[in-house]
């Protein structure tokens, strides 16, 4: 379970989260949605540690981790697939999902049969991937690097995964291969932090919705009571 | 005819030497952008503990393992007392701080072993042989040898262990590394290792050829950052290519036009590279600040 309490966070001077908290029960699906530059990416960024916070606290399974840089809260079981995807462009497919296991898998040898299980699964979650398994991830499109850049953060075997909108710039019929991939994910028990521009689509997978404003927490319910909330439909579900 | 050809091999083959030294330019410069400017001295220390270890009586294959790992710890201390806090601080730290550590070591060199040249002991025999009326000595022959030996088992590491993909992916993007739990400050680490070992096996293979001294990588090191310029600095094995290519234009230049000119390819080419792409020297960001 993931729990962030008051975290503050910016860049250089600026301070863009204000006191964020917000928590992710075991095998639930949270949405967190908002408008563009609300801080839902910078948000993403401080729960995994790409960011360090200036206050507040994550707890990861009630273990304090603001403090410890992403390689390390990757390590305890936190897998971020951040926004823009962030695949290694000139390493294969395979290459960059073998390094989302990359803390449970020894680093020299033998490593290839430890991961072939977990590779197998998420070649079967995505075919293309298999196909393109040897393919430089920099040549994929867009959709393809989305799905790679899940995979990669599903070969973790994952506490939480943070899944910073994956639909974005993608083609209609691709958004809604994602979001198929999304229920996947819930029916296979994963607990996920989804932050997503799709508003009505975050709604209709999410368990609990947190609706972002300026770098706070500005409403929350679940989808039912946040599809009532008048100031929330005019604003990102109109 | 078979001049010409004689003097582009064995020009080649030195050339050998500046692409490896060049290669280790181009593993820290991968990871983390910076790159030792004290690469010279680390090459030179290198072959100075490797010509006491021999002095001490040990076999020839201990002495090449033992070189190493100097260049290795060598590389790592580098990392550590000059780069990584410049680096943390997003500075151009490293520069000024590796300079000074190369002419720190200078000194140690000078002080500890002296200004003169020494000759190296191999046990390679440098009588040439000869192919097709070309003569090579079997110590050219072994600096070629050592050179793609060292630069292939790098290569197949980089390859072929995860902890390879994970330098790989540092360099590709060290921020999404960062999230797949890879530690950029440990795979910087690495690569400074891996530089300080090539860099030491470049000065072991050179060592007999052009005896050891403090001054003995000070032109080598300008031209091995000539080829890494030219062949960029990122990574490819542009720099075998262009090393060669210098190499024998050296060698050329020294016997056709004058053995003072034997340096001059290797500025003119740097200088062109400047002039022509002044991005692939330190990319676009620091240029400004620098
Ligand atoms: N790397 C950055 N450096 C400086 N400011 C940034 C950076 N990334 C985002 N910001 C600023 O932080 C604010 C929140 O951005 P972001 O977290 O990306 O919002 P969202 O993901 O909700 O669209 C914006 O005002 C944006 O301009
Ligand atoms: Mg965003």
């Amino acid at each position: 379970m993931l729990v962030v309490e008051n975290l503050h966070a910016g860049y250089d001077a600026s301070e863009v989260l204000d006191g964020v908290s917000l928590r992710v029960k075991q095998g639930s699906v949270v949405a967190l949605i908002g408008a563009n530059g609300a801080g839902k990416t910078t948000a993403m960024r401080a729960i995994s540690g790409m960011l360090k916070p200036t206050q507040g606290r994550v707890l990861l399974d009630g273990q304090p981790v603001q403090e410890l840089g992403s390689a390390r809260i990757a390590k305890l079981g936190l897998a971020h697939a951040p926004e823009g995807r962030k695949v290694f462009g000139p390493l294969s497919v395979e290459d960059n999902l073998l390094l989302g296991a990359y803390s449970r898998l020894p680093a020299f040898f033998g490593f290839r049969g430890k991961a072939a299980a977990d590779l197998a699964r998420i070649y079967e979650l995505f075919p293309r991937l298999r196909e393109r398994s040897q393919q430089a991830a920099g040549t994929l499109s867009g959709g393809e690097q989305q799905m790679l850049a899940i995979g990669r953060a599903l070969m973790a075997n994952p506490k939480v995964m943070l899944l910073d909108e994956p639909s974005m710039g993608l083609a209609p019929v691709i958004v809604q291969e994602v979001f198929r991939i999304i229920k996947r994910l819930k029916q296979a028990g994963i607990t996920l932090l989804l932050v997503e521009q799709f508003a009505r689509s975050a709604l209709e997978v999410a368990d609990y919705v947190y609706v972002m404003e300026h770098g706070k927490i500005a409403v929350e319910g679940v989808p039912d009571e946040i599809r009532k909330n008048q100031r929330v439909l005019e604003a990102y579900l109109g | 005819m078979s001049v010409i050809v004689q003097l582009v091999v064995s020009g080649a083959l030195m050339g050998m030497v500046y692409a490896l030294i060049a290669y280790g330019f181009q593993l820290t410069y991968s990871t983390s952008k910076s790159i030792n400017f004290g690469q010279g001295e680390l090459v030179m220390l290198s072959a100075f503990v490797s010509l006491s270890l021999i002095n001490t009586g040990l076999p020839y294959w201990l002495v090449v393992p033992g070189g190493l790992l100097f260049g290795v710890l060598l590389g790592l201390f580098v990392e550590r007392a000059a780069v990584r806090l410049a680096l943390e601080q997003k500075g151009e730290g490293w520069i000024l701080l590796t300079v000074i550590f190369g002419l720190l070591g200078f000194s140690a060199a000078e002080n500890i072993w002296g200004r003169d040249d020494r000759p190296f002991p191999t046990p390679v025999p440098s009588d040439p042989m000869h192919f097709f009326g070309i003569g090579i000595t079997p110590l050219e022959i072994s600096v070629a040898i050592g050179v793609l030996a060292v630069m292939g088992m790098v290569e197949l590491f980089k390859r072929k262990t995860l902890l390879g993909k994970a330098f790989e992916a540092v360099s590709a993007d060290r921020d999404a590394a960062g999230l797949m739990g890879v530690s950029a400050t440990r795979i910087i680490m690495l690569s400074y290792g891996l530089s300080g070992l090539v860099a030491a096996m470049a000065g072991i293979l050179v060592a007999p050829i052009t005896t050891v001294g403090p001054t003995m990588a000070s032109a080598l090191i300008l031209k091995a950052f000539s080829v890494a310029v030219v062949a960029g600095l990122d990574s490819g094995f542009g720099v075998v290519v262009v090393g060669l290519f210098l190499g024998a234009l050296e060698s050329l230049a020294s016997f056709y036009i004058g053995s003072g000119w034997r340096e001059a390819p290797g500025l003119i080419l740097l200088i062109m590279a400047l002039a022509l792409r002044p991005n692939g020297v330190f990319g676009k960001a620091s240029i400004r600040k620098v």
